[in-house]
């Protein structure tokens, strides 16, 4: 994937045309390179790793619930900060959780939330007349448009450090301690193993289609061959499920699914679930008492 | 279109899983019915696939690059319920995984895109393509047309949920969670897909049922016989029931009027469907449509016996009409006004002078569709009095317009016309 990238990135879109293709493959590049980079934290040492996989999931949904409760600021500061330092202690490098995070959010979330700082009744911070329209924000606006961009920011983190820090095996084996039925599990297993799969092969026909043209094509030649390779790809997943229900009858599979389950919640998570407990309380109450 | 987490309230997003499971609940037993233990290779794979066609962009005129969900496509080959399942993981993956999406957001996402979204593509394309042979042209554009509705009515989806938020969660006078109302929050998720990724999913949808048209014709029989087993395959053409046209006619238009309304009245129940509420005396409405109801149940076979055996069903049809019509009288003056002096006044300020002039020209006998007897029409008379009077009214219009139509036709076919009318019509 380094070499596709490789492959790809040195002609930039000329004629801006091309360019969704550079775009598409880097888009599953960045998203494959993501996953292995987060699979690596996850098997470093820290204090997260650590943690019960089913107690640390209860507490991320704890700590996001609180963050969508809670309507101070103070009390998502409280909840971010806690975030950070459990980050720290995870060994998670600190400039990539915080710029993955914030880089993203104030563009998406900021821009969505941005008119409605105009819009929102009450007294303004300035109001710059610029002929006949006025530039005045609010101050009602901007204290709705700051909660609103710092719980979206909270929540991404809270869920990114769930995953960050935890094997993907290990989150679907603790679905099924939130009673997820097994069926689904397995289904999301499969799909994640095979949704790998998919990827190298779109970026092989992506690469394969590359390097065979020469000039350009034109937009509806584009989309005839996209949906072209979508339908290649549909029939390889049919192809694909039958050798693998094979595979699958070959090692003795019945219909039930049978896993081990060899996680055995410690005192220390139940100290981390509790004090994951305390903290997001705090976040909602101190909503409560400073408004 | 993945709505993140700190948009929705967590109450919204929660309420959200009250119709989601079910359906998926449902959708596991649908799809394990006929596939049993093949089921899990077979969505496992079709939701990578799904995830791998969110992955592509594709350009869209206005020179932006949209992606398509591929849920009508699935739900075309695989039926609906498998599709509501590989959507749904491909979300549940990418809010995991990828933070695509958000965690508690999980339930609101799966229900626009993993249930909505395949289910209204799939309905659409179920009548569009009704009869037509499995590899026609008509099918592939019926999959295009049902995958652009599909998509655009969850963006629709996506709206209402957003929207709905600063009307239920608001505090000291700024929004809590996302904070456009319905006013905002719709018209720009719908209109944002129509022109964009809408266009993007039937396009795909629809070039990708005909990819498989040409090149893999097994996929649309074999497993469609699975799926769906009542689609056709070899053109014969398949009679819809006509109550499902109008059982789904009926829902579209309740559905639309409740936005509209929801709209119109700023997300406030009580002025659901743009009318108020509030000043409906219940009460006598109760008494009127006891009184509609004994009625109904005397009039309606009295009707079907005396009539002629021709027009039997039809003339049962129209008293119904006639009894159910006051019905009408429950709703309160509606958000668009009736249509009086005092309204159109109101609207533009004036009173077009023609309309004043003939207003007063013709009084009709039967004056505002009411019998004028102080029992029918008097202003304190009770609503079931008004309700009979409506009723009488109405059956006496049908009398007398049947009757004229009656008239014209004699008149027009003793002047010559030699073709029979077709068995069974009446003139």
């Amino acid at each position: 994937m380094t070499t596709a990238a490789g492959v790809i990135a040195p002609g930039p879109a000329r004629d801006g045309r091309i360019g969704w293709l550079e775009q598409t493959l880097g888009g599953i590049t960045e998203s494959l390179e993501r996953a292995i980079f987060t699979e690596r934290h996850a098997r470093s040492d820290g204090w997260l790793q650590r943690r019960d996989p089913r107690i640390k999931m209860v507490a991320a949904l704890t700590a996001i619930v609180a963050a969508s409760l809670t309507s101070s600021l103070a009390g998502l500061a409280l909840l971010y900060g806690a975030t950070l330092g459990a980050a720290k202690a995870s060994r998670v490098p600190f400039g990539f959780f915080v710029r993955r995070v914030w880089l993203g959010i104030p563009f998406f979330a900021g821009i969505v939330v941005v008119p409605a700082i105009f819009f929102v009744p009450g007294p303004r911070v300035f109001d710059l007349a610029l002929g006949p329209a006025h530039l005045a924000p609010s101050w009602n606006g901007l204290a709705g448009a700051a909660i609103f961009v710092s719980r979206v920011g909270v929540s991404v983190s809270l869920a990114i450090l769930l995953v960050v820090t935890t094997p993907w095996a290990d989150v679907l084996k603790s679905l099924r301690a939130l009673k997820v039925p097994q069926v689904f599990v397995l289904v999301l297993s499969m799909t994640y193993r095979y949704l790998f799969l998919f990827l190298h092969t779109a970026n092989g026909i992506l690469l394969a289609r590359k390097s065979r043209i020469v000039g350009r094509t034109s937009g509806g030649e584009q989309r005839r061959w996209i949906t072209g390779t979508m339908g290649n790809l549909m029939s390889r997943a049919f192809k694909m499920s039958n050798d693998v229900y094979a595979a699958m009858l070959a090692r003795g599979f019945n219909g039930e699914v049978r896993t081990f389950g060899t996680y055995r919640v410690r005192p220390t998570d139940i100290l981390a679930l509790g004090g994951t407990v305390i903290v997001a309380a705090g976040a909602v109450l101190i909503g409560r008492i400073l408004p | 279109m993945h709505i993140p987490d700190g948009y929705l309230a967590p109450a919204v997003s929660l309420a959200l899983a009250i119709p989601t499971v079910p359906v998926w609940a449902v959708a596991t037993q649908e799809v394990k019915k006929v596939l049993n233990n093949r089921t899990v290779p077979l969505l496992a794979i079709f939701s990578a696939l799904s995830f791998t066609v969110m992955m592509f962009n594709v350009p869209v005129p206005g020179g932006t690059t949209a992606h398509a969900v591929g849920g009508t496509l699935i739900a075309v080959v695989l039926g609906p319920w498998a599709a509501a399942i590989a959507v749904s993981t491909a979300l549940i993956l990418q809010a995991l995984f990828f933070g695509d999406g958000g965690v508690l957001a999980i339930f609101a996402n799966c229900l626009n895109m993993g249930i909505i979204l395949p289910f209204v593509g799939y309905g659409m394309y179920r009548v569009l393509a009704a009869g037509s042979p499995l590899l026609s042209t008509r099918r592939a554009v019926a999959a295009g047309i049902g995958a652009y509705a599909g998509i655009t009515v969850a963006a629709l989806a996506v709206g209402i949920e957003l929207g709905i938020e600063p009307v239920l969660f608001s505090q000291n006078g700024h929004a809590l969670y996302s904070p456009y109302g319905l006013r905002e929050a719709i018209p720009a998720m719908v209109i944002a897909h129509a022109f964009g990724a809408s266009i993007v999913e039937g396009l795909v949808t629809g070039l990708g049922v005909a990819y498989l048209q040409r090149r893999h014709p097994e996929y649309l029989t074999s497993l469609s016989r699975i799926f769906a087993p009542d689609a056709t395959s070899n053109g014969v053409a398949a009679q819809r029931p006509l109550w499902q046209l109008v059982g789904a006619a009926i829902a579209g238009a309740v559905a639309v009027l409740a936005i509209v309304g929801l709209v119109e009245g700023g997300g406030d129940p009580g002025r659901l469907f743009g009318a108020d509420w509030s000043k409906v005396d219940w009460p006598s409405v109760a008494t009127m449509l006891l009184v509609t109801a004994v009625m109904g149940a005397v009039l309606l076979p009295a009707t079907y016996l005396l009539l002629p055996r021709g027009v039997k069903r039809i003339g049962t049809a129209f008293a119904a009409l006639a009894v159910f019509a006051p019905l009408g009288l429950i709703a309160p003056g509606f958000a668009y006004g009736e249509g009086n002096t005092e309204d159109v006044n109101a609207a533009f300020g004036y009173v077009p002078s023609g309309l004043r002039d003939l207003s007063g020209v013709f009084s009709a006998p039967l004056s505002g569709y009411n019998v004028p007897l102080p029992f029918f029409s008097d202003a304190s008379a009770p609503l079931w009095h008004a309700a009979i009077g409506y009723e009488i009214a109405g059956i006496v219009g049908m009398l007398a317009a049947g009757g004229v139509v009656y008239a014209i036709a004699r008149i027009l076919r003793r002047g010559g016309s030699t073709d029979p009318l077709p068995e069974g019509a009446q003139p």
